[in-house]
């Protein structure tokens, strides 16, 4: 998937990964979506919490070796 | 529309600092308006100096290596990034009165208030918290 930023949040832990990707989809425009990179994984449900609360889309997710990735479109 | 969140911290430990300053931010991070009354020993944790050495509960000094190893944020890091995201800090000048504390001993960006001006904020707050 396509993504117009994507943001290493690798090794952080709550609240940073949230924290971060809040400073990141600041910077995009309603639409466009940024891939996340997270080792938290606290971050599997609060990502899309998160997301929902404030109005954004998980469209895609996945994990790999340990790594969860999420690609969020800006509300 | 945006969300209000109240917070009261009452406590001024290494832990309570966590537990206020990690809520605050996340709410900020989604958008909310926050606020945080800081009142009795909860003033530590907008002290200029304290808030950089907050107390370890006794038998828990332990945990620090888990802080560590997780790679937490330290609270002066955390107390800058609600204030990047502006997180109000509201310190209570009764008790600033009690302790002899002026609003220049705590960190800039600071109010200064009484049990009204919190309450002013909380009255429709959707999500109020205690610490």
């Amino acid at each position: 998937m396509n993504a117009d930023k994507v943001l290493d949040a690798r090794g952080l832990s709550c609240p940073m990964p949230v924290v971060r990707t809040k400073k990141a989809i600041d910077e995009l425009k309603p639409g466009q979506i940024l891939e996340l990179h997270t080792t938290d994984s606290g971050a599997l449900s609060d990502i899309p919490a998160w997301a929902k609360t404030a109005g954004h889309r998980v469209i895609e997710q996945s994990e790999d070796n340990g790594v969860y990735k999420f690609w969020i479109q800006k509300g | 529309m945006s969300r209000k969140v109240a917070i009261i911290a009452s406590n001024g430990g290494l832990f309570d600092a966590y537990k206020v300053f990690n809520i605050a931010t996340a709410a900020a991070a989604a958008d909310a308006e926050v606020a945080i009354f800081f009142t009795f020993e909860g003033l530590n944790l907008i002290h200029k100096d304290a808030h950089q050495q907050l107390p370890v509960p006794t038998g828990r000094e332990h945990y620090m290596e888990g802080f560590k190893k997780a790679n937490v944020p330290s609270i002066p890091e955390l107390l800058q990034m609600a204030q990047e995201m502006n997180v109000k800090l509201i310190a209570c000048q009764m008790t600033m009165d009690v302790m002899s504390l002026k609003k220049e001993d705590f960190v800039d960006g600071v109010d200064v208030g009484g049990a009204a001006t919190f309450l002013h904020f909380a009255q429709d707050a959707d999500v109020t918290l205690t610490f």
